[in-house]
């Protein structure tokens, strides 16, 4: 079974472990892999394999947890060296769930989700709000957005772009 | 001695056996039975120490269901892992590896059964037992020697695979011949009711996908558990009460449950049941031997350990070839199949099954016993194959060239 992702033509060999779980191969493009294994525990491993010939290093074990975090830190959750303003993941094939920062100069503060008209101009839901230490699930129409909120919200790229040009406020500036 | 002190004195054996096993870096299989063996009546029941005799730990009711539990277990974690799609993927190289593995390791068992032996039916088990490699030993070796990140693992893990299904198969037939009636008729029948009953239930899993979702659905891991166990051992229970292996309805039954969308969460929350039940199982081996009995056939170990060594390494080398390694990879492959345990123990109790009655008493103590001194050596050795596999890989690399 070998599933490509995209990006950098980027291969990633995934194949089953009867009785232990899965193994990633990501190669590096030196001709380096690193290789991932997710036991079924949720324990991952990680091993280095110089080349194809070689025997795989071990680098290190991850419990479930660590793993995650880990993960994240790496997905840029924490800190994105590169500007970009918000973070994505892949739900489906086409369908994104992102994350907004709102800044204080958005046209969006002070709206609320309805009299923005959020879903009917860009297409996405809001699907959460997350304001200082709290998580606003499932917002109703009437739930007004303040700066500092980081929006999370569910679409297409046409339609999270379009949110995102709504957010930022680019389209009266143009 | 008091039931429950003897049921605490036991469990507190596998502990021991567990903790001295990490602490020699060894399988805890042939701990287990060592630590049977020590507690049982033919040794610490022999013992007296200051005059005073050392209590010993008969394996009543409760020890003989833990450990028939544990053949369940151990089996429905087979099937639970068994994916049929996987098989259908990856066919024809696990097919080429598998078959060679059986052809070689089953056909030389049954050559070498008949003649230690004589009888065909102790042929047919011992080839049972020389052929089945140990899934548990061999794939916690592979993490262990980090050797799960290369690509040797996938012909040892595609070989098991194959063996898996194979033992199934061969169980049912193993536990029709040593129950079944005698004559041809008698034979007929208890073999076409296993094979029946094999047809039945994979129509189960092959339909019953749906009926295995409703039943865990949103449940809590408590009630998962719960459900799971009951379902498993209630139709194993079945099984054995109309004269079919239990294990062999346990891994089919496992393979209902792996389709459905809560295997991971299955596998994680029953680990610890099937650990358990399956040190209960090895003890219990331990128990039941008498190593006087043992070194009676130590000869016959010896003969065997020489003849199925070399042919598992022969059949994983090729098994390796099969799916394009190396020499060096493909040795690896070889050295690491060598190590035989649960499956052999389990075809040794259903040996026991039939003394007096298929086999002859005496027949039948003497493959149990094989079987445990076999297994001993087997488990150590391949083991170690896998812990100093340089000099081998070398040696094949002089042979064979790197490609």
């Amino acid at each position: 079974m070998v599933s490509e992702a995209k990006a950098d033509a980027m291969d990633v060999i995934e194949s089953d472990l009867p009785g232990v779980g899965k193994k990633h191969e990501v190669e590096l493009g030196d001709g380096t892999s690193l290789v991932i294994v997710t036991h079924n525990t949720g324990q991952r491993e990680l091993y280095l394999k110089p080349d194809d010939d070689s025997d795989s290093e071990k680098l290190v074990e991850l419990s479930d947890r660590l793993a995650r975090m880990v993960g994240t830190i790496l997905e840029g959750a924490y800190f994105q060296p590169v500007q970009s303003e918000h973070v994505e993941t892949m739900l489906t094939e086409g369908t994104l769930l992102e994350w907004y920062a709102v800044e204080a100069s958005s046209p969006l503060v002070g709206e609320t989700l309805e009299s923005a008209h959020v879903g009917r101009k860009t297409g996405v839901t809001v699907v959460a709000i997350q304001r200082d230490e709290d998580v606003i699930s499932a917002p109703d129409s009437q739930t007004e957005i303040e700066a500092e909120d980081t929006l999370v919200v569910i679409g297409d790229r046409e339609s999270c772009d379009a949110f995102e040009t709504m957010l930022t406020g680019d389209e009266e500036e143009e | 001695m008091a039931d429950l002190l003897a049921i605490g004195a036991l469990f507190a054996a596998i502990a021991l056996a567990s903790l001295l096993a990490a602490r020699i870096g060894t399988s805890v299989i042939p701990l287990y039975i060592i630590a049977g063996m020590a507690i049982s009546p033919a040794v610490a029941g022999e013992l007296v120490v200051g005059g005073y005799d050392v209590p010993a730990i008969h394996s009543g009711e409760f020890v003989e269901i833990g450990a028939e539990l544990g053949i369940v277990f151990l089996l429905f974690f087979l099937g639970l892992e068994f994916n049929l799609d996987r098989l259908v993927e990856s066919r024809s190289r696990i097919f080429t590896a598998g078959t060679i593995d059986l052809a070689v390791n089953f056909g030389a068992g049954l050559v070498l059964g008949y003649l230690l032996f004589g009888t065909p039916l102790a042929a047919f088990l011992l080839a049972g037992i020389v052929y089945i490699s140990s899934s548990a030993i061999i794939t916690k070796s592979l993490i262990d020697r980090g050797w799960i990140a290369n690509d040797e693992a996938a012909p040892m893990l595609g070989t098991l695979v194959y063996e898996d299904l194979a033992i199934a198969v061969y169980l049912a037939i193993a536990v029709a011949l040593v129950t079944g009636g005698n004559g041809v008729a008698g034979l007929a029948q208890s073999v076409g009711l296993a094979l029946g009953f094999i047809l039945l239930l994979l129509l189960v899993v092959q339909f019953g996908g749906e009926a295995f979702e409703r039943l865990l659905q949103g449940s809590s891991n408590e009630f998962l558990v719960l459900r799971v166990v009951g379902v498993t051992v209630l139709i194993a229970g079945i099984a054995l009460a109309i004269g079919v292996s239990e294990a062999v309805a346990a891994f089919f039954v496992g393979m209902a449950f792996s389709s459905t969308t809560h295997v991971e969460r299955l596998e994680r929350l029953l680990e610890p049941v099937r650990d358990v039940f399956a040190a209960v199982f090895f003890v219990w081996i331990g128990l039941e031997t008498d190593p006087v009995l043992v070194a009676g056939v130590a000869a016959l170990v010896g003969i065997a350990v020489l003849v199925t060594t070399p042919t598992k390494l022969f059949s994983g080398y090729l098994g390796g070839r099969a799916y394009d390694l190396g020499p060096r990879r493909s040795t690896r492959v070889g050295l690491g199949m060598v190590t035989r345990g649960e499956f052999s123990l389990i075809i040794a109790a259903v040996a026991l099954e039939g003394a007096g009655g298929t086999l002859s008493a005496a027949v039948a103590g003497d493959i149990y016993s094989f079987t445990v001194g076999y297994v001993l050596a087997m488990s150590i050795l391949g083991t170690l194959l896998m812990q100093y596999s340089e000099p081998f890989e070398r040696v094949a690399v002089e042979r064979f060239g790197t490609e």
